[in-house]
């Protein structure tokens, strides 16, 4: 694989504050690497912001004495964008894990969708305790 | 996220700037809820300085939609941004949501 050309991580509680931090976090990453197209850059920030509130919203934790821990690595290579954005000390995932159809009103229900709508790949993993969504991206050309 | 509104002559511009996220949308819903209750249910919401919308952001627009017709009204947005534009459009919403080149013409046939 190539060499990884720049990256951030972010770990905190799954809050709603944390998405703000991950946001700042893409920002920073994409000011590493301004050759990243702005397309690219657009839809896969949408899609790491999407995967990472599912986990704010409907995580639920193994323990009641722990609460949920967010985390995102994101990478740039020339040839893949890449993030694995993992809910810690969680429940495996209830719900299903398939896109819905929601109505025109519907308010909900859209973001799962829209992730696999923005990225080449999404893929989901538990390890050790850990459920990890990890999000592909080929950049253009 | 900062809000701001204005009511001008046939209309309410609710202006959302920032990122309309997970954290934000909530803020929306109550910020238009109250403009509504003011006694203005035709909103024009400005995203002219709306960099960002999730699917959550999108809800709320849904949800306020929803308040102002229920109110005899209609919610049209405009100066929608591509970031926006782009969820709009893969989440068909763009069919719902009227989307307007200013928050002037959004009510400009009425």
């Amino acid at each position: 694989m190539t060499e990884v050309l720049a990256e951030r991580s972010f770990r905190g509680l799954a809050e709603a504050e944390a998405i703000e931090s991950v946001h700042d976090e893409l920002d920073g990453l994409w000011n590493d690497a301004p050759f990243v197209e702005a397309m690219d850059q657009m839809t896969f920030t949408t899609a790491v912001i999407e995967s990472a509130s599912n986990i704010v919203q409907h995580a639920l934790p193994a323990e009641a004495q722990r609460p949920v821990e967010l985390g995102v690595d994101i990478s740039v290579r020339s040839t893949l964008l890449q993030a694995r954005v993992s809910a810690f000390y969680a429940k495996p995932p209830l719900g299903q894990l398939e896109p819905g159809t929601p109505d025109e009103d519907s308010e909900s229900g859209r973001g799962l969708a829209l992730i696999e709508a923005l990225v080449t790949t999404v893929t989901f993993e538990r390890q050790d305790g850990t459920n990890i969504w990890i999000l592909s991206k080929s950049p253009q050309a | 996220m900062e809000f701001s509104y204005e009511v001008k002559d046939s209309y309410a511009e609710v202006k959302a700037d920032g990122r309309l996220n997970m954290v934000s949308a909530p803020k929306l819903r109550e910020f238009v809820t109250d403009v509504i209750a003011g006694g203005s249910s035709r909103i024009v919401v400005n995203l002219e300085n709306t960099a960002f919308m999730d699917s959550s952001g999108l809800g709320a627009l849904i949800g306020c939609l929803k308040a102002a017709r229920q109110a005899g009204g209609d919610l049209r947005i405009a100066a929608v941004q591509p970031q926006v534009k782009m969820v709009l459009e893969l989440t068909s919403m763009d069919r719902v949501l009227n989307a307007y080149a200013s928050a002037d013409e959004a009510f400009g046939n009425d």
